[in-house]
Order: structure tokens, then C-alpha cells, then sequence
């Protein structure tokens, strides 16, 4: 069979390439690779004020852009040494809840489900499918209309800053918001249903499944970077992930201590599912997969759980959280460098600072969860290819997108270069 | 006061008039910028009414029909454009007229004000 090159794979975060060679039935060349053009983001953020950072990385992308803010504001105030309040914290948490309700309806309905209905896209599958996709706008509604009323917009949000909130919900913003996530419960809990009702292909990854763990919380927004009891501080990253660059590819790949590794949802569940809220936990015992799942295709499953546990643990704060009113503090800058690990929908998001006793940013490193995943996927599918390679060219394409989707990657946030030092 | 959603990117000279247009139209409408369709999930009008940029067009025109507006496949989210929404709501039959007023990018603002006026 000839060499087979997908200049375009569709239906995922920004461009990506795969080139695939296969003679006699084994793979000869098989390079993933995001065409992006290079971002430059931390070049950008070097020599600008720590209060910065988070908007201008929210540009990184317009779909992840309330993880980049919490991931730089966290990191930032880890690096100048700033204890944020339990208020703050909460409506950081429920910042990122919104995030990933209305990633996770978006991705599951509009990007994966065509692939298990065998339909081109949502739209030739509304006059069909018209309850299924209604039910994914009314998720993605409500996680949009969180997002404005707590970030001021829904996209690139303006509110988070470093050391608080330069805007507060009301009280009556957090009891609306507790009502609209009280009426998608019943959308997330049939979003599991419907995807536990798909056919997924059978299929192991050798790679170990990494996400943040806590010892009393489905971890998000602090934790240990974990694959089941191999744990790493966040502040140690640097000495076991390390990253990599291909001629081939506009995004950095990553190993975990020389080996490959996946983030995302799936991890997430491996790591963490006891802390799941009750709800979540009752639609996991529908579900037909058991834990660990070493299967990467299980990823979409993992998104419709974590779509029930994130309305719960929204709904949780919304109904707990009393607003009080707090302004930023005046924050004394000192030097230092900070780690911001946090959960956002793809998987780990790393953003790492270095700050000077002026409040200058002097180093910047992010890897987002596509870059993370990118090396994975790749040698997922050289793995994948033997068992479809009795399959029509198109059918192997359409098998191979299907696994690359199931990863849920981004490869707009990815696509950065490597710092290069010239001698 | 009816409202009415813009859509346009007022940083680019091809997608910028229909922000310049809304700016004359302001007090006799109330104007909503859109930043991404999203934004029309919130609309809660029974005729949904857009201003926004048609490439190629000369004049100010009324589009009723969806179907018209050209739509790719679904490649990502970043893909998910107004065309794409538009059909999607249209196909789900969420009861809603949609009206959309599309204007040429180029030509003299207040004299496109003035055409739409005329249609809102």
C-alpha cells in the first residue's frame, strides 16, 4: 500500500498532518504533526508585567481560553508567592467547571458523535438527530452564560486577575447560575446514556494515562501529577516531562521520564474516580468500561461522565459559596518562579513563570495537553494500523481520525518552537 | 427596542463596517456585538435580526434563507461560524426567523446606516 498523507484531518482543534507509509502490512513511516503556524506566546510574555500573563496567553486559543488564564494566574501567584482566598479559589473552580461543560457537550456532540453515527458532520445529522444535538446547545448555553457572567465575556476572559476578581457575581448571578445548571442534569446524564450506547473499537494504548490526583477531591485546579501511585509535585515537572521537537511538526511532543504518556478525561477518571460526585458515579456503573481503561477511545466516554460531575460540583458551589466583597489586595512582588498545573478539558495544562523583584516576567515555558498527548497518539496509531490494515484506504483514514479525535486535541494551543540557543 | 446582532472584527478593514455601521445605528436599536455565534444561543427574539459583512457584496441585502450562506464540514470548533450555526438552528427548527442584513465591506458608512435603517 502506498504512502498515505492526511494534509488535513478533520474535525479536530486547528491543523494537524499525518503522513503514513505501510509496505507488506507494516508501518514504515507514521509521523503526527500539527501544521499550525508557530505561536511564539512565551517569547510574547517575557518582558511583560506578571499581571499580564494571563490575558495575553488567554489568546492562545478562544476555546481553552478561561484555562490558560486560571493555568498563568496560578502559576504566577505561585511565583510571587500570593496565597489567593477560599472565594477566589471556588469561582476559579467554577470558571473552569463552565469551560469544560461547554468544551466537553461541543467536542462529544459536534465533533465525535458524527464519527459513531457515520454522518459528515452535526448538520447532516440534525434532521435525524434533532433532541441529541438540542440537548448539546442547551449544555453549551449554559456553560457559555456561566462563563460571561463570571469572566465578563465569553471568550478571552477580562475578570480573573492575579489575586482575586476584578468583578464579582452577585448572589443572584450564582442562584441563576444554580438554576440553569439544574436544568441540564437531565441532558448530561443522557449524554451518557447515548455515548455508552456506541460501538468503540477495541484497543490498548501502551501509554501511561497522567492527570493531577488529590487526596480528598476530583483534582483540578491543584494536586500531584499522577499515573496511579507514580506521583510528581507540579513544581518538579521540569525533571520528568521533557519535551521534544520533529522537523515534521510545528508542536512540541513530551515523554513522562522517557516514556509516553496521555491527559485528558480518561486520565482523569483512572486517577480520580472516587471522588466523583454521586451522580456521576451512578452513570459510571451504566457504563460498560472498567477502570483503569488503558483504551484511548474510552476518552469520549470519560467527557460524557465528567459532563455529570461538573454540572454537580458547579451546582455544588453555586449553591454553597456566599459571595463576599473582595477587592485584589495589594500584592508585594518578590522573585521567584511559579508552576500553574491545572485540569482543563484536553487533559494538564502546564504554564510555568520566572519572575524578578520588579514584577518583570524574564522566563516563560507552557505545554498544553495536545503537546502532551501529540507523541502518544502518534505511536497509538503505528499500533493501531496492524489491526486495520486489511481495511480500504478510506476506511483506515476514517479509523485513524477517529482514534486522533478521540484524543480531543487542539493544535492551534500546541504549536510552539523550541527555544533554540545559536553558538 | 429591537436588538440587533453584529458581528464583524473591528481590527480588520474587510470585517469592520458592520461595527462602524452599528455605531450610527445605536439609540434606534439596541446593538449586541457578537465576539462568536455562541452568542445567538442566548437570543430570546422570535426573528433573530444580524448585521454583518457579506464578502463581494455591493449593496446593502436581506437574507432570509440560511441555506444560501455557504457552509464548510465541521473541521474543528474553530470552524463553528455563523454559517454553520445558522443552518444548525434552522435544521433543529427552533421556531425562529432568522434576518440577516448584509452590507459591502467597503463604502461610505453612513450611507449603509442609512440602507439599513431601512430594513430594521
Amino acid at each position: 500500500m502506498p504512502t498515505i498523507t492526511l494534509n488535513h484531518i478533520t474535525k479536530i482543534e486547528g491543523h494537524a498532518k499525518l503522513t503514513l507509509g505501510i509496505e507488506e502490512n507494516k508501518v514504515t513511516v507514521c509521523q503526527l504533526g500539527a501544521t499550525e503556524g508557530a505561536r511564539y506566546f512565551e517569547g510574547i510574555v517575557v518582558g511583560r508585567r506578571y499581571n499580564e500573563a494571563n490575558e495575553l496567553t488567554s489568546r492562545i486559543c478562544g476555546i481553552c481560553s478561561c484555562a490558560h488564564v486560571i493555568a498563568a494566574i496560578t502559576a504566577i501567584e505561585n511565583a510571587i508567592g500570593f496565597t489567593p482566598s477560599e472565594q477566589t479559589i471556588k469561582l476559579r473552580e467554577l470558571l473552569t467547571l463552565a469551560e469544560r461543560i461547554r468544551s466537553h457537550a461541543t467536542h462529544l456532540y459536534f465533533l465525535a458523535l458524527p464519527d459513531y453515527l457515520g454522518y459528515e458532520s452535526a448538520i447532516a445529522m440534525a434532521p435525524k438527530y434533532k433532541k441529541e444535538l438540542q440537548r448539546a446547545l442547551n449544555m453549551m448555553k449554559v456553560g457559555n452564560h456561566m462563563i460571561k457572567t463570571l469572566a465578563a465575556r465569553d471568550l478571552h476572559p477580562v475578570s480573573a486577575a492575579v489575586g482575586g476578581w476584578l468583578k464579582l457575581p452577585s448572589q443572584d448571578d450564582m442562584d441563576a447560575m444554580g438554576k440553569a445548571l439544574d436544568g441540564i442534569k437531565k441532558d448530561a446524564e443522557d449524554t451518557c446514556k447515548l455515548f455508552f450506547s456506541l460501538k468503540y473499537p477495541d484497543f490498548q494504548t501502551e501509554g501511561l494515562f497522567f492527570s493531577l490526583k488529590s487526596e480528598k477531591e476530583y483534582a483540578m485546579l491543584s494536586g500531584n501529577f499522577c499515573s496511579g501511585d507514580r506521583c510528581h509535585a507540579p513544581e518538579q515537572y521540569m525533571n520528568h516531562i521533557a519535551e521534544f521537537h520533529q522537523e515534521y511538526s510545528n508542536a512540541n511532543y513530551a515523554t513522562e521520564d522517557g516514556k509516553r504518556f496521555f491527559v485528558g478525561a480518561i486520565a482523569r477518571l483512572n486517577n480520580n474516580s472516587k471522588f466523583l460526585s454521586l451522580n456521576a458515579q451512578k452513570m459510571l456503573k451504566l457504563s460498560k468500561i472498567r477502570l483503569p481503561s488503558q483504551n484511548p477511545f474510552h476518552n469520549t466516554h470519560a467527557q460524557a461522565v465528567e459532563l455529570v460531575h461538573s454540572i454537580d460540583h458547579a451546582l455544588e458551589i453555586c449553591k454553597t459559596l456566599k459571595i463576599k466583597d473582595e477587592k485584589i489586595p495589594q500584592i508585594p512582588i518578590k522573585a521567584g518562579r511559579g508552576v500553574g498545573a491545572i485540569e482543563v478539558p484536553r487533559g494538564t495544562l502546564w504554564h510555568e513563570y520566572v519572575v524578578d523583584e520588579h514584577g518583570v516576567i524574564t522566563k516563560a515555558n507552557i505545554i498544553t495537553p495536545t503537546a502532551q498527548n501529540l507523541y502518544n497518539a502518534q505511536e497509538d496509531i503505528r499500533c493501531f494500523i496492524p489491526g486495520i490494515v486489511h481495511k480500504t484506504k478510506e476506511q483506515i483514514i476514517l479509523d485513524v481520525e477517529k482514534l486522533i479525535r478521540s484524543y480531543d486535541p487542539c493544535f492551534s494551543c500546541s504549536a510552539h518552537f523550541l527555544e533554540v540557543e545559536w553558538v | 427596542m429591537k436588538a440587533l446582532y453584529v458581528f464583524g472584527n473591528e481590527h480588520l478593514q474587510e470585517d469592520a463596517m458592520a461595527r462602524k455601521v452599528a455605531e450610527l445605528l445605536r439609540g434606534k436599536v439596541n446593538i449586541v456585538h457578537c465576539r462568536s455565534p455562541d452568542d445567538l444561543l442566548e437570543a430570546d427574539e422570535s426573528v433573530i435580526m444580524i448585521l454583518d459583512v457579506v464578502k463581494g457584496a455591493e449593496k446593502v441585502m436581506v437574507i432570509t434563507d440560511v441555506s444560501r450562506l455557504k457552509t464548510g464540514n465541521m473541521m474543528s470548533l474553530h470552524d463553528f461560524d455563523l454559517g454553520f450555526f445558522l443552518n444548525l438552528m434552522q435544521q433543529l427548527g427552533q421556531g425562529k426567523t432568522i434576518k440577516i442584513i448584509g452590507i459591502p465591506a467597503e463604502g461610505n458608512p453612513e450611507r449603509i446606516a442609512k440602507e439599513v435603517e431601512r430594513w430594521l
